[in-house]
């Protein structure tokens, strides 16, 4: 478990390099960012004092080098926009997006899970037939309309909650119900569809016909097989909240890390960017590998090892194989 | 039964399975419950006060320093709230008033005197004197810090700032200006004990607020200053908060969220809680007038009269805009009114491009309209209607839209050079109320965000700028007649107005000045 955990670090610390690397050189091709702090009539003296002030001027890999010396030391610069430090700013929007992203992850697996299960008892029956359509189509709605339409509606005509900030706990219901659509969408389709496959395996109706509760049928044995598939899409639909869910955040006034990141973009403000996307990509990293673990967790046969063993051919190891774990067979 | 067939080996991983997932969703839950606070932002101490106005923002201040004050976001909070300058300019009548300056005059060529009040502290007990302000002169305008007032104000120019006694304070200036006090105006006031080697983020100042907590991210709120020299403001506190979106804005006026609500759009949905005010800003195409085919003074003429410009403002803005003639609106010293914005006469565009382009003018030559994305309500329609309009005129139009960054490249020297006759379209707010501020940057021949001038009108531009009083009014005036006359850098499009939501919990009278400098002060409960 531990080597397990030690080599996926490891090889989690190269991308992130990259990752770093990437953003540090990118932004600055946008050219300096002065003409954005300076007054518009600023002279050409101010902008020289401004340029050296902040490094801007010296060769590429030595602003990098000193970058990169100043993350060893903690130090992630300062912002252009604030003058605060950017770890520190970077560091406090962040929970607001793991909250907000934690909580609509959790509430979408789980009406996920409900709605598809429910689905797939009757493949084509009236239920799946409504929550195919009902999911393809939240799946589908851009949320920054839903976002607009939900505070019109909820908000302004009905005055069930908040327009928009963090004053209350009702405020976390329509950024909530926003975000949702989308992972929740897709989620119902995904564990409908594995569900499907895993009710006409004959395992279940073996615990049928032994006169277990449906209930039992569906929970405990349909949908332990049928998680793996869905466990990998969550984890592709968190990231992507993880990443900021900016649109959401920008219009409900969530102080978070996505608007802190498109800000620090429009605005080139180099040092929170760069603070910004070394921390999502810290945590997209470790969400990934929970995940692996969840897979261990999920299937007895799925445990990471260091001996490497030929694989059997079954959903979660197959799963598994594509991430890249070495699995070791039972017999 | 699952648990038939496991081996042994897996025994032990069978019961922490269960349970795991059973902690995952109680750590889930958890999440749910004890955190229906949001992290990054403090409890709400509840909604509406009568003591407390709730304003909403655009954006979040970067920063309260003050001599970043001219910076709308930081100015809007700052100005005449928390810090005060030495004299005031007055929105209505042009004047200036006095603040913490009872009385100035010019003591000489370049040099004023400044009587000052004498019953002032500052909110952290400090007294107020001449070496005060003294000190934040020269924190603002000669230091190294960089600071956006010193660029915007002041350019390069240091001043000579002299405490003669505990009310007297001298200003030197390197050349003659007649509009110091003026420029003054947006120094604001902060005691000897600010840091001098960093901008700082919550300023102490002289004002009628002082800085009650800044829950960065979330919220900002004032509190009234009980020293304060003058009358003491209706609300006891001052709550900011900030929402990038027009419409949510809107919303929260509408929903009773909040009292006032800055920057919104005509069509945001605040209805008839969205009052109309002008607020300074021109919108003008900018055009490269070296550049082929723009360099013929007949297409420029016809760009101006291809645009319907009373057609733009009724279709995009309600009526609500004012078509324009020159670069600064009516209550700027300098303003014109006796000039007229330009016909919209298709066809004589028409007839002056197919003149130029007999006379061997490179008509053809592609024309890109520049045009920043987000910078007004509706730049995006407007953007499509001028491309639209100057092609049928007969020029080979394109549309570019970009971000600030990009646009600043085409708005500051050095401009871009290698992509042809650019049409950039600009939006100039004179907040200053003097003529001078635009003139300089946009008509002389080495203006930060000219790009056309010619030596005779540099003359006549040096000369008005020392000029005072009505010569002064009279010699600007003249410029911007010239400068549809024989320069023709520009095609003018409108004066905006801009829209304030306001509940009716409370009375306020928006003026040119709201935008960048809202006084909390004039502010009262309705009624």
């Amino acid at each position: 478990m531990w080597t397990f955990l030690r080599r996926r670090i490891i090889s989690s610390a190269i991308p992130l390099i990259v990752v770093i690397v990437g953003v540090f050189a990118l932004a600055r091709l946008t050219g300096n960012p002065a003409s954005l702090y300076l007054p518009l009539n600023a002279t050409e003296q101010m902008r020289t004092d401004f340029t050296e002030r902040n490094g801007f001027d010296d060769p590429l890999l030595v602003q990098m080098a000193n970058y990169f010396g100043g993350v060893l030391r903690l130090d992630f610069g300062v912002s252009l926009r604030t003058g605060e430090p950017a770890g520190e700013m970077v560091l406090r929007a962040f929970p607001a997006t793991l909250q907000l992203a934690g909580v609509t992850m959790l509430l979408a697996v789980v009406l996920a899970v409900i709605v598809g299960s429910w689905a797939a008892l009757k493949p084509n029956g009236i239920v799946d037939r409504i929550s195919s359509f009902a999911s393809m189509a939240a799946a589908s709605i851009p949320d920054f309309w839903l976002a607009i339409m939900g505070i019109w509606v909820f908000a302004i005509t009905l005055g069930w909650v908040p327009t928009s900030g963090v004053s209350s706990p009702t405020s976390w219901l329509l950024p909530i119900a926003v975000l949702l659509m989308r992972p929740f969408g897709v989620l119902v389709q995904i564990v409908r569809g594995a569900m499907v496959s895993s009710l006409s395996e004959p395992y279940i109706k073996l615990a049928r016909s032994k006169g277990a509760s449906e209930v039992r049928v569906v929970s405990r044995h349909a949908l332990r097989n049928a998680a793996a598939p869905a466990l990998t899409v969550a984890g592709d639909l968190a990231v992507g909240l993880i990443n900021g869910a900016v649109v959401v955040e920008s219009i409900f006034g969530w102080p978070g890390i996505g608007k802190l990141m498109i800000d620090s973009i429009l605005q080139r403000d180099f040092a929170v960017l760069q603070a910004a996307v070394l921390l999502t990509a810290v945590s997209i990293f470790a969400l990934n590998i929970l995940i692996d673990l969840g897979y261990a967790l999920l299937d007895a046969r799925v445990r990471p090892t260091t001996r490497a063993r030929k694989r059997r051919a079954t959903p979660v190891a197959a799963a598994a194989q594509e991430r890249k774990l070495n699995v070791q067979p039972t017999r | 039964m699952s648990s038939s067939s496991i081996t042994s080996a897996n025994h032990k991983f069978r019961s922490p399975r269960s349970g795991l997932v059973g902690a995952a969703l109680a750590a889930g839950s958890l999440l749910l419950l004890s955190s229906c606070a949001v992290a990054n932002s403090e409890p709400s101490t509840g909604g509406t006060s009568a003591d407390l106005v709730r304003i909403v923002l655009p954006q979040e201040p970067p920063t309260l320093e003050p001599c970043e004050a001219n910076l709308t976001s930081t100015g809007v909070v700052v100005r005449s709230n928390i810090t005060e300058p030495l004299v005031e300019r007055n929105p209505t009548t042009g004047d200036l008033d006095p603040l913490l300056a009872t009385e100035w005059e010019a003591t000489g060529d370049t040099e004023w005197t400044f009587t000052l009040r004498d019953d002032v502290t500052f909110s952290d007990g400090t007294p107020f004197n001449a070496e005060a302000a003294a000190f934040a002169i020269d924190r603002a305008v000669n230091s190294d810090l960089g600071c956006n007032v010193e660029g915007y104000v002041f350019g390069d120019n240091d001043l000579e700032v002299t405490a003669v006694d505990e009310t007297t304070l001298t200003v030197s200036t390197v050349s003659p200006d007649p509009i110091l006090p003026l420029r003054l105006s947006f120094v604001e006031i902060v005691p000897t004990s600010t840091d001098t080697a960093a901008k700082v983020r919550e300023p102490v100042g002289t004002g009628p607020y002082k800085v009650k907590q800044w829950d960065a991210g979330t919220k900002l709120t004032l509190e009234r200053n009980d020293d304060y020299w003058g009358d003491a403001p209706a609300y006891a506190e001052a709550e900011y908060q900030w929402r990038a979106e027009g419409t949510v804005r809107a919303a929260m006026i509408t929903s009773g969220e909040a009292d006032l609500a800055m920057g919104l759009g005509a069509d945001d949905g605040a209805g008839d809680l969205g009052l109309d005010y002008p607020n300074n800003e021109t919108v003008a195409l900018r055009l490269t007038a070296e550049i082929a085919p723009l360099n013929d003074i007949r297409v420029r003429q016809a760009i101006n009269y291809a645009i319907d410009k009373q057609g733009i403002t009724d279709s995009l803005y309600q009526g609500a805009h004012i078509p324009a003639a020159q670069l600064v609106p009516e209550g700027i010293v300098g303003h014109n009114p006796d000039l007229k914005p330009w016909d919209f006469d298709v066809a004589k565009a028409s007839a002056l491009v197919a003149e130029a382009k007999a006379d061997g003018v490179p008509v053809d030559e592609k024309i890109t309209i520049v045009a920043r994305n987000a910078q007004f309500p509706k730049v995006s329609e407007m953007s499509q209607i001028l491309q639209e309009q100057l092609t049928q005129a007969g020029l080979n139009v394109e549309l570019k839209m970009v971000d600030t960054t990009q646009h600043l490249q085409y708005q500051l020297r050095p401009f871009v050079s290698d992509e042809g006759a650019i049409a950039l379209l600009i939006q100039h707010g004179n907040q200053a109320g003097d003529a001078a501020f635009s003139v300089e940057q946009y008509m002389t021949t080495t203006g930060a965000q000219s790009v056309f001038g010619t030596p005779e009108f540099d003359t006549r531009l040096t000369d008005a700028s020392v000029l005072t009083g009505d010569d002064r009014e009279s010699a600007y005036q003249d410029i911007f007649a010239y400068q549809n006359e024989e320069i023709v850098q520009f095609a003018f499009i409108s004066h905006q107005t801009g829209v304030i939501g306001k509940s009716a919990t409370v009375d306020y009278t928006p003026n040119s000045s709201s935008g960048d400098e809202l006084r909390v002060a004039e502010i009262t409960p309705a009624g």
